[in-house]
């Protein structure tokens, strides 16, 4: 029996046509039961995330008639999820975390994309609810199929972060074992996948101990709040200050606040855009020009206006750190231009970073990770060596198999 | 092994002390990234020595060894790594020895100078219980504060990199600033209890005839030095001031203790008649 993988991933394909294939969650079960019950596979698993749609299968096929069977299964699952009255554009993309919203936003653009079949019967603004036409084409080069040990690979690397599309993301495991664990509940796993996906989640973690593939925050909301913790020795009484509701300044206030940060003020041009985030926050809104007063309370201050000069400088910055007893202040300029004088940076106490700085950082750590590249693929290579080893010598006869060692007398 | 003597252990300290000064090198150039196991192990063994060296000389003078110049920097010495290996047991803390482990390098050094260890006389440089306990407890001080100086330089090289956007300051693990900062300010104020202590039970000790208490060098020394560690506290607390000018302070008040103590010492007729 082998294990095979087929599927669409944001190397393969756009999400517009990912989309189309991803299963609800509530649907797998059945979708499971479907796969075994045509005979297609002995053993299923079905991952759906918004990067990904796979179908790991343990299959006594041969593997080119698994695959011709699996796409075609596949083919009829998009043709059903396309009629019009499913609500596609929101299967399989539950429960993201606003990381996996951030990897959203970048396709919300109409902008080009890899992939054939991108644009194809699919409106531009497809991150609404949209009206989907039958594809004109089936799946041809947007699915990838794997037979092992390749698949098998596949497995790992997935686990590991290393196929997502932020390297080393460690939220793609969390969805592996949650897809593992439906079809493990629902009793469509065997011997093979269950040895399979254990073996993946220890090969993860294994990973993480041993390499830095996981290390650093790889986006600037994450580096700001990394910084946070390099200078307070807790976020937890923490006050925040945004000036300038923008969206990369949201997702740093929300990180600092994952993380513990205790409340969140919001100063906005539009004050209703400040209310409205600062009740999403759990914060409270102040007039934009009553930013000022806020800071002797307040230890970190995102900044993102669109105010052609600097609203901050050393002059009226000192008065200020004066107010504040000199207690250290963490300024997030995310501006361009830049909202922050960077002279303020030299006033003692006082760390101003910009959006470069945070950007070099983010950079910074991707670039280690993608060194640990091959470090990890060796551990992997060497983690399926071991695998399949251990198999062909469970399904060898006894006497074949290498004899245990006899305690010498 | 009889030949094996107190300051052979002492030695072997000394070259692991070096040996860890060395790694801790190693740590800086990586930017601390790497998780400090190793440099922890290094000074527990160095301690390990150090201990049996001062235990010897214990037992071979039948009381706490702080008699002489010597025995007084070692007990110095030994209070810094001592005082490291229970603040190290906190991962974040553990990098401290990278900043301890030169200081104890140099006062290791400098403490086998052989004129700081003449044979035990009739009459030791200082004994009896009310000396021993003004001798351990002014070394104790000085141990508190050495480690003090030494949170204090982490400070000021995570400072420097967050301030100059270092991207060792986001990749290293040392501690945050905040944190650095309140380890400083506790080791200093724990080191200036101690010394309170000290001096107190120093002050009750009787005093030789003939000389003038208020004017021996070291005690005028050791009132400037509690008075400069008190000041630097005071300002802090009070006054609002910059945490760089605190942690360069108490790297300054060290490094006059350290490089004026000796000197100061050799010229009280109190302490070396």
């Amino acid at each position: 029996m082998n294990i095979v993988v087929i599927g669409l991933s944001h190397h393969s394909s756009p999400v517009e046509l990912r989309e189309r294939f991803a299963f609800a969650e509530a649907k797998i079960p059945d979708a499971l039961k479907s796969l075994r019950d045509s005979g297609i596979a002995n053993e299923a698993v079905i991952l759906s995330t918004c990067n990904r749609v796979e179908i790991y299968a343990a299959t006594s096929l041969e593997p080119a008639r698994a695959f011709v069977e699996l796409k075609q299964f596949l083919t009829r699952w998009g043709e059903t999820l396309s009629s019009p009255n499913q609500n596609i554009t929101k299967s399989g993309l539950e429960g993201l975390s606003p990381h996996q919203t951030d990897i959203r936003g970048q396709y919300s653009s109409p902008s080009p994309r890899r992939g054939e079949g991108r644009g194809e019967g699919v409106e531009p603004d497809n991150l609404g609810v949209a009206e989907l036409r039958p594809p004109k084409a089936a799946l041809n080069n947007e699915l990838y199929t794997l037979a092992e040990p390749q698949s098998l690979h596949h497995l790992f690397k997935v686990a590991c972060g290393l196929d997502s599309m932020v390297l080393g993301e460690t939220e793609i495991l969390g969805q592996l074992k949650k897809a593992y664990g439906l079809a493990f509940r629902h009793r469509h796993t065997g011997a093979r996948l269950n040895k399979a996906f254990q073996r993946a989640f220890h090969v993860a973690k294994h990973i993480r101990t041993e390499t830095n593939i996981q290390r650093g925050s790889v986006s600037v909301a994450s580096v700001a709040v990394e910084l946070a913790e390099k200078i307070f020795s807790s976020l937890a009484d923490r006050e925040v200050l945004v000036i300038g509701a923008g969206e990369t300044s949201e997702k740093t206030a929300r990180a600092l606040l994952s993380r513990g940060a205790h409340s969140i003020i919001v100063a906005n041009r539009s004050h209703d855009r400040a209310v409205a985030l600062a009740n999403e926050l759990g914060g409270r809104a102040v007039q934009f020009d009553d930013w000022a007063g806020e800071f002797e309370k307040i230890d970190i201050a995102i900044s993102s206006t669109s105010a052609p000069h600097h609203i901050l400088d050393p002059a009226k910055l000192e008065p200020l750190m004066k107010a504040r007893q000199q207690r250290p202040l963490l300024l997030i300029d995310i501006a361009v231009p830049r909202d922050i004088d960077p002279e303020v940076n030299f006033l003692e106490n006082v760390y101003l970073y910009d959006i470069d700085d945070l950007q070099a950082i983010a950079d910074d750590y991707l670039r280690q990770r993608k060194e640990e590249i091959v470090k990890c693929e060796a551990i992997i290579g060497e983690k399926v060596k071991v695998l399949l080893e251990k198999r062909a010598t469970i399904s060898l006869p006894f006497d074949l198999r290498t004899a245990p060692t006899l305690n010498k007398p | 092994m009889s030949w094996f003597t107190d300051r052979h252990f002492f030695a072997l300290a000394v070259v692991v002390y070096g040996l860890s000064t060395v790694y801790s090198v190693f740590l800086w150039r990586k930017g601390f990234r790497k998780d400090d196991h190793v440099n922890y192990f290094l000074l527990l063994a160095a301690f390990g020595l150090h201990t049996v060296a001062m235990f010897q000389r214990g037992f071979s003078l039948n009381q706490c060894p702080v008699n002489n110049l010597y025995e007084a920097t070692t007990f110095t010495a030994w209070a810094i790594v001592a005082a490291y290996l229970v603040v190290g047991l906190l991962p974040r803390l553990r990098f401290l020895g990278a900043f301890a482990s030169p200081v104890l390098f140099a006062i290791g050094v400098f403490a086998l100078m052989p004129a700081l260890d003449p044979k035990p006389g009739p009459q030791p440089e200082f004994s009896g219980a009310l000396t021993s306990l003004h001798a351990a407890m002014i070394l104790l001080a000085y141990g508190a504060f050495g480690l003090g100086a030494a949170a204090a330089g982490m400070f000021l090289t995570q400072q420097h990199d967050l301030k100059f956007h270092k991207l060792r300051a986001v990749l290293s693990l040392l501690p945050p600033i905040q944190r650095l900062e309140i380890i400083t300010r506790r080791l200093v104020l724990a080191g200036l209890v101690l010394f309170t202590i000290g001096l107190e039970a120093g002050g009750q000790l009787p005093r030789p005839e003939g000389v003038s208490y208020w004017q021996d060098s070291k005690v005028v020394w050791s009132i400037l030095m509690w008075l400069v560690y008190l000041a630097l506290l005071l300002l802090h607390r009070i006054f609002p001031q910059s945490s760089r000018r605190f942690a360069t302070g108490v790297i300054a008040a060290f490094a006059f203790l350290l490089l004026t103590f000796w000197g100061t010492n050799l010229l009280s007729t109190l302490h070396h008649p």
